[in-house]
């Protein structure tokens, strides 16, 4: 008798404190190894910086949140093992994270069943925040701050044709689902300017040899690359231009912003333009307290991939209004208060005012990103009076 | 004719490629009568220690180009070494059993083995190799080739030549051809037939990671850079004859023209399909090669 009571003290013991501190435990998934890292390892400290200057000043409702980091190896059967793992295991009340786009659909139906929300920081498929929006769902978990590829396409298209002026623009994309989706919707950009690319080629990832995608390009008299494709590859066709003795300009999907690209191209990068929802100058004081912050976190001048890590650090600061907002963690209350969001958000991309409703969890809408330009292995603004003054800071308008 | 002789250029360098990897299929083929599965891993794992080792250099207040070269020994003796235990762990054991199937199992694992332990050293990004050449691109009359794509051709050209020289005209190479034409009979003539099945893949390993630090210039170096290519050198040494070099040399420059041509002229989508059905075409009508000698298999 008086061990069993003792045996029961000591339970007691244990318990108490773990029920005291209860953390707020958050998933974060992303692929931290491979061909995808730049963006999931930037994306991972900018969300590991908010959460420690979160935790710094009390935490949320006086608790602390929690990472549970998950290398998701930018393939889709692992992040399916993840996000169950989270779900079941971890018991999170949200998770960040997703560069791949086929990823975050492979793994994002497990969240929408246990009523857990998603928030994607970085995956830019348009699809992605559509899965689970269809009139047979009672409620959408999936919700976005990054720029999708709608956005990035008619960007693209509109800064080719309209703003620059070329009139023959070539697609080069890869065979991956992101290329091809990008492709498809670069088509449709370009076809409400009522233009035809001239060419329109494709190439596998791991391909080294582009002479006879470029040369076809070339023929067909194109004035313009438009690409969708991720780093290596984008700079074995700037490589290969230059080999080529044709130099014509490179405009493309934010993957042209990928430290893979720019340091494999050198030189020959140079030029190419690419939507950014965030450069690395400090535009804006938030931005100026973030690029600061982050050096000094991990002790690094160039972040290898900004937009990431920005959107990123963001997505912890959106959460942790929502939770606060509901004061609760329970999912379905976090998804109401995110679309519902009372506080504006000041982030580093943007001031978030009242970012989602129901019908609508794109934080970023197309007024937002600017083009950047790589310039001496650098991403900075392309067109620097975008960003001067008053509209550094751009805003998603009332709906 | 300008662009059909700059897509032929091209291809052709891409074709080398093929010819050399698939060249140390043949060589250990003609002696045992056994592959190495994991070819295109030890071009990958080769192309690394030489990524590792030129940095060193470099970092020696040595100039690129003579980094480089320093840097070609350190790899010829890392490929030789790795191939040997390829031989040493997959193949001899199976062979000892009179297995016929058990090396294709144990090349696979080892070529794994090789790739998982690439990924924790070198990390799975794709690195790039400092180019020895200028990364400039030489005009030829409008035909425009860049200097590394020379040395691939040129280095291709060079390794398979010093192979032949060695087998025609040295003693060791002499047993090595009697190997190849009759083990049993070499054996009889007082030969290690074991030996030289080892050297044969010390050989093959060492002409693989020859062919990754020529290539890993011109594309980029990473521990995933050796399937596709390994597999393309496969199809090529089926093309060509898994018995004769001239022939698996020739596979590689048809399979690299036809990739860049189709590319060109039909679709960039169907790049690769021409290669395989040409490798369907010669499986089906000349399973020996288009440069293969038949041999009857006696039982």
């Amino acid at each position: 008798m008086k061990l069993k009571f003792a045996w029961l003290v000591a339970a007691g013991m244990m318990a108490a404190p773990a029920m005291a501190a209860e953390s707020i435990k958050i998933g974060l998934s992303g692929p931290f190894t491979g061909g995808s890292s730049s963006m999931g390892v930037s994306m991972r400290d900018g969300v590991k910086l908010a959460v420690s200057e979160i935790n710094t000043a009390g935490g949320v409702m006086g608790r602390k949140i929690e990472l549970v980091e998950r290398d998701d190896e930018s393939k889709n059967e692992l992040g399916v093992q993840i996000a169950q793992e989270l779900i079941n295991k971890e018991s999170v009340v949200a998770t960040v994270g997703f560069i791949n786009t086929g990823v975050a659909l492979a793994s994002q139906r497990f969240y929408q069943e246990a009523e857990i929300p998603v928030f994607n920081n970085v995956a830019t498929g348009s699809v992605v925040t559509k899965q689970f929006a269809g009139a047979e769902f009672k409620a959408n978990y999936i919700f976005r701050n990054a720029a999708n590829d709608t956005i990035q396409s008619a960007m693209i298209a509109e800064e080719a044709v309209k703003r620059q002026g070329f009139k023959k623009p070539a697609i080069l994309a890869d065979s991956s689902n992101y290329g091809q989706l990008g492709k498809t919707d670069l088509t449709a950009a370009l076809a409400k300017m009522s233009i035809t690319p001239v060419a329109t080629e494709k190439f596998n990832v791991g391909d080294t040899d582009m002479t006879a995608q470029l040369l076809r390009a070339k023929e067909a008299g194109a004035d313009v690359i438009l690409t969708y494709a991720i780093g290596p590859e984008l700079a074995q066709i700037a490589n290969g231009m230059a080999k080529l003795g044709w130099k014509v300009p490179m405009i493309g999907s934010w993957t042209l912003s990928m430290a893979s690209f720019i340091d494999t191209a050198g030189p020959n990068g140079d030029g190419a333009m690419m939507p950014q929802t965030f450069i690395q100058q400090p535009t804006t004081p938030k931005r100026k307290a973030f690029i600061e912050a982050y050096q000094k976190a991990y002790n690094i001048d160039r972040m290898p991939s900004p937009v990431s890590a920005a959107q990123g650090y963001d997505s912890i600061y959106l959460l942790a209004a929502a939770i606060t907002q509901a004061k609760s963690t329970e999912g379905r209350a976090i998804r109401e208060a995110l679309e519902n969001l009372g506080t504006k958000v000041e982030g580093v991309v943007t001031t978030y005012d009242h970012p989602f409703t129901a019908a609508d969890h794109e934080a970023i809408s197309d007024n937002i990103p600017v083009f950047g330009l790589v310039k001496g292995g650098r991403v900075g603004p392309a067109h620097p009076e975008d960003i001067e003054g008053d509209k550094a800071l751009r805003i998603k308008p009332k709906a | 004719m300008q662009i059909l002789m700059q897509l032929i250029v091209s291809g052709i360098s891409v074709g080398m490629i093929y010819g050399v990897i698939a060249f140390g299929y043949q060589l250990t083929f003609a002696t045992s009568k056994t592959l190495n599965f994991g070819q295109g891993e030890a071009l990958m794992v080769g192309a690394l220690v030489g990524l590792t080792t030129i940095n060193f250099l470099i970092g020696q207040q040595l100039g690129t180009f003579w980094a480089y070269c320093l840097m070609l020994p350190v790899v010829l003796a890392f490929g030789a070494l790795q191939g040997s235990v390829v031989e040493w762990l997959g193949v001899r054991p199976a062979m000892r059993v009179k297995s016929e199937s058990g090396w294709i199992m144990a090349t696979i694992a080892l070529g794994i083995i090789f790739k998982n332990l690439a990924e924790n050293i070198w990390g799975r990004d794709a690195l790039k190799f400092p180019s020895p050449l200028p990364e400039a691109s030489l005009s030829f009359g409008g035909i425009r080739i860049q200097p590394m794509e020379i040395v691939v051709v040129l280095g291709a050209i060079a390794l398979m030549l010093g192979v032949e020289f060695f087998n025609r005209r040295t003693i060791y190479g002499k047993a090595v051809v009697a190997t190849s034409n009759d083990r049993d009979a070499a054996g009889l003539m007082g030969i290690n037939t074991d030996r030289i099945i080892t050297f044969s893949y010390a050989l093959s390993s060492m002409s693989a990671a020859f062919a990754g630090v020529l290539v890993a210039p011109v594309t980029l170096t990473g521990a995933t850079m050796g399937a596709v290519l390994g597999l393309k050198a496969f199809a090529v040494a089926i093309i060509g004859g898994l018995n004769s070099g001239l022939g698996v040399v020739i596979g590689g420059l048809i399979l690299g023209i036809t990739e860049t041509l189709t590319g060109y002229y039909i679709s960039t989508g169907y790049k690769d399909v021409p290669g395989l059905v040409l490798l369907l075409i010669v499986l089906s009508l000349k399973p020996s090669g288009l440069f293969g000698k038949a041999t009857i298999k006696k039982v």
